[in-house]
């Protein structure tokens, strides 16, 4: 019994821990690691963009700036929401931009001894997206890199 | 490259000085004994070689040592600037700049070789033995030949090119060479006698002390910070707009609010104006290439320049350098002509070359005139025909100010050679595309033997646009009022007759002339069904863009707004329709629409193209052939006309706008005053109702604007000759309108203002060109 539990330690130990914030869009949920993060704005309207690519959710005023957004929903062919929606202001390597989704939850904690990479009967448009899964303790939590929700990236990518 | 502290201050410090200097030697060559000059140059050269010892760049520091020595005896006025001198300090002030620039790219100095030029500096210096009596006839005998052999490239332009710098200098100087002592005893000299000191003083010192009282009450900035702060400040006045709303009805922070209010207005304006430069930085470079290429082709030119300190935003300024260069090099190249020629004309032998900026309400106009040959029309009619822009027909019957426009369409040269200054036909379209790209606006006008003017009208900053803010697709849009021309208003039940059809390609005839359209919901969402025109008001905003004229048909209009710029995202811009977006008043986002490329997805031609097209429909109008057209307005009953040429633009306004200056009707429009003529007795008939509405429609008359008030503006109609009976000579001031014989409006019989009221510019240009 002792030998069990010091060897799920030692495990744990070399693991390490990661802060996740959660969302969700349609039914799944979401993590993106709070380090990537600038800051969250509930409840905007985003203007849309005439002619953009499927993906963009639109424009919204951030500090001075005029942020392009990604939606979550449309990139992943879900139908439109009405109503307000949440956005994530993410930061990559090009830049900043908003991710758009249906509701911002709680930040988790989670370990990288959870984590799974994408499972291989996901189709392919998913698996570009994805970074693989985290394995909670009552559900899954699919994680997203903000290098490949870049717009500039998606347009290369995904194409209009 | 990574360049340590000292090094970076001490190479923007020596540009700026190269800078100073480069405008001084220009200066100088008019005024070769002007000490105050001469002790600026020497201080530029002299810091940099103070400097150099103490960083250890020994190329610069060698060079450096021999132009000052040759300026030592300039300022001492044991040697005088004449030609030669000038072109040698000039090169010295481009070897100067290239090592620096090396040494910002490399950090080190390269190893290019100056001996030619250290030595051309030194043989400069000879006379300098040959003092006291003999010492003028020495000099001036001694330079020209030592110009030939020292053979490097630009002395021997000024050798070989005789017509270029009479040599003024050496012929004045038996007069001032006697006088050495009186020049030095000028209580203006007495400034500069303490540069000597410092100069004999150690290495380092005089770094610190010529940055002196300057540095004091100066910083310089980061471009990048300045724009961070334009940002936030558009921010800030985002923010308080919302303050305002949401504090409106609660009195106890009114009083806050409008403080607030008041705070950021002032904020703005001063963060904008800490991006605003003189347009001096641009002028100063202007001497120098005038100089370079009238030497190099052959013509003599007086340069003059107006209004040195009108502000300009730091970014349009760059934009505008190159364009303006090239308004000079066409100006010398094809404009002033050589002297020979000139003097054949009865013209004088020097030409003229103006360069002036002014404020005109939110724009800065800068003009280029040169009193040169002018721009052949017939020329320009050839040239366009043998290019295939234009049809024979065509030419034939466009008028001369239209056919001046073709010159900015791409590839398009009036040069008789290819020459190396100008010619190769990648001009005005340049000079064009480049100040529209800032939202600015190009003119030309010209009139044959007398002479080129180019306008350029640049907004006051890029930042921040005025546009219109129109409705399609249920969203905002903003409309660059740079591009706008008019607004027309359709209402539902005119829609079926006013938009016509060929096909599925929608046009409106404006004053007889069909208007491509392009709708804007159509063009956003190609997919939706959108009401039809019938269902709805539309709107036609009539767009000149790049040349490209059409109609963009919107939902609806709000007010203008003055809107601040804001970039998209590379994703967005992609899609070529949007320019920018922008945070409307009441905190809306709305894209800003671009014009040209709306244009070019619509398939909207350039209208030169649209003519050749036409023409070879064999669809011509053949009425509109011979003839001016005219505008038709009513005045107190009569009809006349007014040239439409000469039409700036109709306001309709209440008689009480009109403010009177003794007997003579003035309208204050904008902050310039306009002579408004009244011969038809217009405002005296609506004088009885000061709510009346009357129609004032702005003419041009030669460089001044004049008002001619009327009842109404009837159409546009093209005007026949008539012939007086017997004589069958050509009548003036009267023409066949509509099958009537019409009056023209004399516009030059509109007396100028009096010249001591509150003058626009167009005014003092008046006086100028009369003088």
């Amino acid at each position: 019994m002792s030998t069990a539990g010091t060897a799920v330690n030692r495990k744990e130990k070399a693991a390490t821990l990661v802060e996740m914030c959660s969302v969700r869009v349609g039914q799944t949920l979401f993590g993106i690691p709070i380090t990537h993060i600038l800051e969250i704005v509930g409840s905007a309207r985003p203007q849309p963009v005439p002619l953009a690519p499927v993906f963009v959710g639109g424009l919204v005023h951030y500090r001075g700036d005029v942020l392009t957004t990604v939606s979550l929903r449309q990139l992943l062919g879900l139908p439109p929401k009405e109503g307000p929606q949440d956005i994530l202001v993410l930061e990559s390597t090009s830049g900043c931009f908003g991710l758009l989704v249906d509701s911002v939850g709680e930040v988790l904690t989670v370990s990288s001894a959870d984590y799974e990479p994408n499972p291989s009967i996901l189709d392919e448009r998913r698996r570009a997206l994805f970074a693989g899964a985290y394995k909670l303790k009552d559900s899954l939590m699919v994680m997203l890199d903000p290098e490949r929700l870049e717009p500039m990236r998606l347009g290369a990518t995904q194409g209009a | 490259m990574v360049l340590d502290e000292l090094t970076r201050e001490f190479l923007i410090e020596s540009q700026e000085g190269l800078d100073r200097m480069e405008r001084c030697l220009t200066d100088l060559e008019e005024r070769p004994h002007d000490t105050a000059l001469l002790a600026e140059i020497f201080r530029a050269v002299h810091t940099i070689k103070g400097t150099t010892g103490f960083l250890g760049f020994k190329r610069l520091e060698k060079l450096a040592h021999a132009g000052e020595n040759l300026l030592g005896l300039l300022r001492e006025d044991k040697l005088s600037a004449d030609g030669p001198i000038i072109t040698s300090l000039l090169r010295l002030l481009d070897g100067l700049r290239s090592i620096l620039k090396t040494i910002e790219a490399e950090s080190s100095e390269g190893n290019g070789d100056d001996a030619v030029l250290i030595r051309r500096l030194e043989e400069l210096q000879a006379p300098k033995s040959a003092q006291a009596k003999e010492h003028a006839r020495v000099r001036a005998g001694a330079h020209q030949p030592a110009a030939a052999p020292a053979g490097s490239g630009a002395i021997s332009a000024v050798a070989t090119s005789p017509t270029a710098t009479p040599p003024t200098a050496p012929s004045e100087h038996p007069l001032s060479a006697p006088t050495p002592a009186t020049q030095a005893q000028e209580p203006a000299a007495s400034p500069d006698l303490k540069a000597p000191a410092e100069a004999e003083g150690d290495a380092a010192k005089p770094r610190s002390q010529g940055a002196g009282s300057a540095a004091e009450s100066t910083l310089r900035v980061d471009v990048e910070v300045l724009n961070r702060m334009m940002n936030l400040v558009g921010e800030l006045v985002l923010t308080r707009n919302q303050v305002l709303q949401a504090t409106s009805t609660d009195p106890t922070m009114t009083m806050l609010s409008r403080r607030l209010d008041m705070v950021t207005a002032d904020l703005r304006e001063s963060v904008m104006k800490a991006r605003m430069q003189p347009v001096s930085n641009v002028f100063g470079k202007i001497p120098r290439i005038v100089r370079d290429l009238s030497q190099s082709l052959g013509r003599r030119v007086r340069l003059q320049m107006e209004g040195q300190d009108t502000e300009l935003d730091k970014s349009l300024l760059e934009a505008i350098k190159d364009p303006l260069t090239h308004a000079v090099r066409n100006s010398l190249d094809h404009g002033i002509e050589p002297p020979s020629v000139r003097q054949a004309a009865g013209k004088d032998p020097e030409g003229t070359l103006k360069l002036r900026a002014v404020q005109e309400g939110s724009h800065v106009v800068i003009e280029v005139s040169d009193d040169g040959a002018g721009m052949a029309v017939e020329k320009i009619r050839q040239k366009a025909i043998e290019r295939g822009v234009i049809t024979p027909e065509r030419a034939a019957h466009l008028p001369e100010r239209e056919l001046l426009q073709l010159v900015f369409l791409p590839g398009f040269s009036t040069a008789a050679a290819v020459t190396n200054v100008s010619g190769r036909g990648v001009g005005m379209d340049v000079v064009r595309t480049n100040v529209e790209k800032i939202g600015g606006k190009v003119e030309l006008d010209s009139r044959a033997g007398k002479g080129t003017t180019l306008r350029l009208r640049i907004p006051l900053t890029l930042a921040i646009i005025p546009a219109l803010i129109v409705r399609s697709v249920n969203q905002s849009f903003a409309l660059p009022q740079g591009a706008l021309s008019e607004l027309v208003h359709i209402p539902p039940e005119q829609a079926a007759a006013a938009i016509e059809w060929i096909e599925d390609a929608p046009l409106y005839r404006l004053r007889g002339k069909l208007l491509p359209l392009v709708f804007l919901d159509r063009l956003l969402m190609p997919e939706v069904k959108h009401k039809v025109a019938s269902e709805r008001d539309s709107f036609i905003a009539v767009l000149d863009a790049d040349g490209r004229r059409f109609g963009l048909v919107v939902d609806g209009l709000a007010d203008p707004e003055e809107i601040v710029v804001k970039p998209l995202s590379a994703v967005l811009k992609g899609i070529g329709l949007y320019s920018g977006a922008t945070v409307l008043g009441n905190a809306e986002l709305a894209l800003i629409l671009d014009p040209g490329s709306i244009a070019l997805r619509a398939g909207v031609a350039m209208s030169a193209e649209e003519d050749r097209a036409r023409a070879a429909e064999g669809e011509r109008k053949a009425e509109a052939s011979e003839s001016l057209e005219y505008l038709l307005v009513e005045v107190a009953g009569r009809q006349a006309a007014v040239p439409l040429a000469d039409v700036l633009r109709i306001e309709q306004l209440p008689v009480s706008r009109i403010e009177y200056i003794g007997y003579r009707p003035v309208l204050n429009f904008e902050g310039h005053l306009l002579p408004v003529e009244d011969s038809g007795g217009v405002l005296a008939a609506a004088e009885s109702n000061p709510e009346a509405q009357i129609v004032v429609v702005v003419c041009r008359e030669g460089n001044r604007h004049v008002g001619i008030a009327v009842s109404h503006v009837l159409d546009v109609a093209a005007g026949g000759k008539l012939f007086e009976a017997g004589t069958s000579q050509l009548t003036e001031g009267v023409t066949l309108l509509k099958d009537r014989v019409t009056g023209v409006v004399d516009l030059g019989g509109v007396p100028p203002l009096p010249v001591q009221a509150p003058a626009p510019s167009e005014w003092n240009q008046m006086e100028e060109a009369a003088r």
